[in-house]
């Protein structure tokens, strides 16, 4: 049985609409991500669930039961914001006590619970200490503890990174990732950046303008994106225009045998990936136009011989590849996805 | 490097100790009194520049036993007096003051910005309000009921806008939300949580509207029929029926109870900040 699902959920603000008919089941444990741009609706459809907004339709259960009309303090849902929001007016211990004791837990058990918490996160040295004095890191740290002390029925965390600098938001995220997986604790991760949703969550819910685009794993979303929007949301795309007859897919500037799952057949759209294109031996010659170096690795924008745009992941060892060089490359027909039919 | 970078322009030169100087030349001129009035009262004569006749303490006494030089009765009782009725004041402030603050800072309302205006516009001045309050409840006037209203009235937008400076300064959506998620009802979210978090804004509001509620002349004066004099009254009296140096010694009064409020405030304001559980 789902632990948490939202059923057809349809949430209304005046004439906007936030979220439209959206339907998520998320598993007893499982780390559900939901990503998308600013104003897609992924934070109303936490809100939701946390039961700080109403649904204009449809249903938010829990375990089965319908919890939608039910307030949020009745719902046990442990909430990690992206400002933290700590009490200032308590310390730390008290921070993470004051749930337990809204749930009438003994004063001997929630502090036994809360230091026990603060251990685990490693922050216990922490406890006495006042919420303004705490760095970003130990403050999100406070704030998961503080969230977890409630034992909640699903953790709701709303991009809890976004203020941390690259390096710390490396080690959070996977130590956030573990700690996840170690409690097995039912998640719904909300968050703008894919690459924290593909490597913390189990599946990925893509979301755009209040719709629900696509849901599946990381692998399934990146490498079988349902449609364009998914494909240019995750990751970096190459999309192109072809088509497609008698097994054979015309891209423009060449042909390559058509995927063996295409059942499609006329103009369809099909994504490569940068990371799926061979560069350096291959029958077609682009153009570079623009080099992005990025450390591990360069991003390339090359031009085809028809025109149009490609995006190439180079590795370290051709960084002395400059603009108006020519490369050769391959388009291997096991790299492309057919994704969407433009007719 | 050209004369001009080795110099300075002018205002990077003067503009500094410049903006120093304007800034202890207004303090001094605003505290000079201050300091003159209470140095004074202390004093047995002042007929040339500056008081003379160091120490003594007549001037107090008269103001402390109430010899009938001046208001005819003792500082204390119209300083408890009027304490209380600032108090009551402030108390009424708080329980009405702080939830408009909180409500025009966190939600979005029809008549929002309405409330709003209403709240931290002081729109009557006392002695309007005054009249108003004589001629529509004449049998409050001797209760004092009526001058804690008019106090809490008067004041009011002193407490909203100190509480709701507080409040703009938090991110009240989101802590909240946190407290309900961790199982706080709103009422309990609001007093446990959001309350203690304006603390600051709470305690500043509450030094400044009591303050000015026990000072407050125009309307004490239109409304105060009989009885205890409020304290606003009774330097009135001091300062129009006695020697200047009396009235100092009254106005120093008020002078010590203000600081003393404020440091009482400020210690209980940060008593307790971070509390072990």
């Amino acid at each position: 049985m789902s632990e948490v699902s939202l059923e057809n959920v349809t949430k209304r603000f005046d004439s906007t609409v936030a979220v439209d008919d959206v339907s998520i089941d998320i598993d007893d444990g499982e780390v559900m991500g939901i990503v998308g741009p600013s104003g897609c609706g992924k934070t109303t459809a936490l809100r939701l669930v946390a039961g700080f907004e109403t649904p204009t339709d449809g249903a938010i259960r829990y375990d089965g039961e319908d919890v939608t009309h039910v307030p949020p303090e009745n719902r046990n849902v442990g909430l990690v914001f992206q400002s933290y929001a700590l009490f200032n007016n308590m310390s730390v211990l008290k921070n993470v006590t004051f749930g337990p004791k809204m749930h009438g837990v003994s004063k001997r058990e929630r502090r036994e619970r809360a230091e026990e918490l603060l251990e685990l996160l490693d922050i216990e040295e922490l406890a006495d200490r006042d919420p303004k004095t705490l760095s970003g890191g130990q403050q999100q740290r406070v704030g998961l503890a503080r969230a977890l002390a409630i034992e909640p029925h699903i953790l709701l965390l709303d991009e809890p990174m976004t203020g941390l600098d690259a390096k710390l938001k490396q080690n959070l995220r996977q130590e956030l990732g573990q700690l996840l997986e170690d409690l097995g604790i039912t998640t719904l991760y909300v968050t703008h950046d894919q690459e924290q949703a593909m490597s913390m969550c189990d599946r990925i819910a893509v979301m755009n303008e209040g719709r629900l685009e696509q849901i599946g794993t990381p692998a399934e979303i990146y490498e079988q994106p349902a449609n364009e929007f998914v494909a240019g949301f995750i990751g970096t795309a190459n999309l192109l225009e072809g088509t497609i007859r008698d097994g054979t897919l015309s891209l423009g500037f060449g042909e390559v045998d058509a995927p063996e799952t295409t059942v499609e057949e006329g103009d369809v759209t099909v994504l490569v990936r940068p990371d799926e294109i061979p560069v350096g031996d291959g029958p077609l010659d682009v153009e570079v136009t623009n080099l992005f170096y990025q450390g591990e690795h360069v991003q390339a924008t090359a031009e085809l011989p028809d025109g149009r745009e490609l995006t190439l992941r180079l590795d370290r060892s051709r960084k002395t590849v400059g603009t108006g060089d020519t490369l050769s490359i391959d388009i291997d027909p096991s790299s492309v996805h057919v994704i969407q039919s433009t007719e | 490097m050209s004369e001009r970078f080795q110099q300075g322009s002018l205002s990077a030169r003067y503009g500094r100790p410049f903006v120093k100087l304007v800034l202890a030349l207004t303090l001094f001129f605003l505290a000079f009194p201050v300091v003159m009035t209470f140095v004074s009262s202390f004093a047995s004569d002042w007929f040339g520049v500056f008081p003379t006749g160091f120490v003594t303490t007549a001037n107090w006494e008269d103001v402390i036993v109430g010899t009938g030089v001046g208001a005819d009765v003792a500082v204390g009782s119209s300083l408890v007096y009027s304490t209380g009725l600032a108090l009551g004041g402030v108390v009424i402030n708080l329980i009405v003051g702080v939830p408009i603050a909180y409500a025009v800072a966190r939600y979005d309302f029809w008549g929002r910005d309405w409330v709003n205006v209403f709240a931290i516009l002081p729109l009557a001045p006392g002695i309007i309000l005054g009249v108003a309050f004589l001629r529509t409840y004449p049998d409050l006037s001797t209760s004092g009921i009526a001058l804690i209203i008019g106090y809490s009235l008067l004041k009011a937008p002193y407490m909203v806008m100190a509480v709701q400076s507080s409040f703009q300064s938090m991110d009240l959506q989101q802590i909240e939300e946190s407290a309900r998620s961790l199982g706080a009802s709103w009422p309990r979210t609001f007093l446990t949580v959001i309350v203690p978090n304006a603390k600051t804004g709470i305690i500043a509001g509450s030094i400044i509207s009591w303050t000015l509620a026990a000072a407050e002349f125009n309307f004490s004066y239109i409304v105060y029929s009989r009885g205890t004099p409020p304290l606003a009254i009774f330097l009135f009296n001091n300062i129009t029926n006695a020697s200047f140096l009396n009235a100092a010694a009254a106005v120093s009064v008020f002078f010590l109870l203000i600081a003393l409020v404020t440091i009482a405030l400020q210690i209980i304001g940060n008593r307790g900040a971070v509390r072990r559980i």
